[in-house]
């Protein structure tokens, strides 16, 4: 008779969180994107997936995702670009001179609806947050990202787990005393 | 016709306005409510024949608005129009009460397919 040693390695794996890679990928993201332009900035507005140059001045907007995967969905751009794309959603209703609650709003709303479809995808069953606008969270290393380019003006768009979610993590499993 | 619009944005506020006229919508009233709370005193203090509401909203979201509107007895007409629209929450608002979901993001063609049969 063999007698196996478990040195807990697949009870670890078997516990570890789904990667972000195996539950969605770019195109998916891209698409995704696609529709939400299509729909809420214009019908003749395109992503197109190229990466370009350096933000200048760089603004965030992102919803969280809690559920089987726990992460956020993340969109960068300039500052100058939300402003772009904040006129473009508001249309005649924007006003000569934006102040930064239409352009937080604009942008929020956009990651609301691409991080909702987003979820659509990921498994449940898990609950969405409401919009937060600033300096991108931190990623963790579980990072899913479609660098596009919209009117020429980069934009990327991250679905991304949490530095912090997963460090607690590894720090459980690094504790786990091997049985 | 008077159409309660709820939603925490205001430029989705806007645009569901835009596409309410877009779907030719354009002779009715429209009244704004900011977050869920807000949507179910208006309920009451505008009498709206339609309440248009987003799902996810801070201080009362657009499930316990529709909850809180069916358990004081308000049959109004309630539609979600949300940025999430899994099974889940299409059986969680039907069962409260709602008419339909319309998944954001949306177009004209969807309005009228969701409201052709509610809007006289």
């Amino acid at each position: 008779m063999t007698a196996y040693l478990d040195t807990g390695d697949r009870r670890r794996s078997a516990d570890a969180p789904p990667r972000i890679a195996d539950l969605i990928d770019e195109a998916t993201i891209q698409s995704i994107a696609e529709e939400a332009w299509s729909a809420l900035v214009g019908e003749d507005e395109y992503l197109v997936p190229l990466p370009g140059d350096p933000l200048v001045d760089a603004v965030s907007s992102w919803v969280e995702v809690v559920g089987p995967w726990t992460g956020t969905v993340v969109i960068t751009t300039a500052r100058a670009t939300a402003a772009e794309l904040s006129r473009c959603l508001l249309k005649e209703h924007a006003p000569p001179v934006l102040d930064d609650e239409d352009v937080d709003d604009a942008l929020g709303e956009l990651a609301n609806v691409v991080g909702g479809n987003v979820k659509a995808v990921l498994p449940g069953p898990s609950s969405l947050g409401l919009p937060e606008v600033g300096t991108a969270p931190e990623a963790g290393t579980d990072v899913c990202r479609v660098d596009l380019l919209w009117r020429g003006q980069s934009l990327t768009i991250s679905v991304q787990d949490s530095a912090g979610v997963l460090t607690e993590q590894n720090n459980q499993q690094k504790n786990e005393v091997p049985l | 016709m008077k159409i309660l619009v709820a939603d925490d944005s205001r430029v989705m506020r806007q645009i569901v306005i835009r596409t309410l006229r877009q779907a030719g919508y354009d002779d009715h009233d429209i009244v704004e409510a900011e977050d869920g709370a807000d949507a179910l005193a208006k309920v009451t203090s505008e009498k709206p024949d339609l309440v248009l509401s987003d799902w996810n909203m801070p201080n009362m979201t657009g499930i316990e608005c529709l909850q809180a509107m069916r358990a004081s007895g308000s049959a109004v007409p309630f539609g979600f129009v949300t940025s999430e629209g899994s099974a889940e929450m299409r059986e969680k608002a039907a069962n409260a009460g709602a008419l339909f979901l319309i998944a954001k993001p949306f177009t004209a063609d969807t309005f009228n397919e969701h409201l052709d049969g509610v809007i006289a």
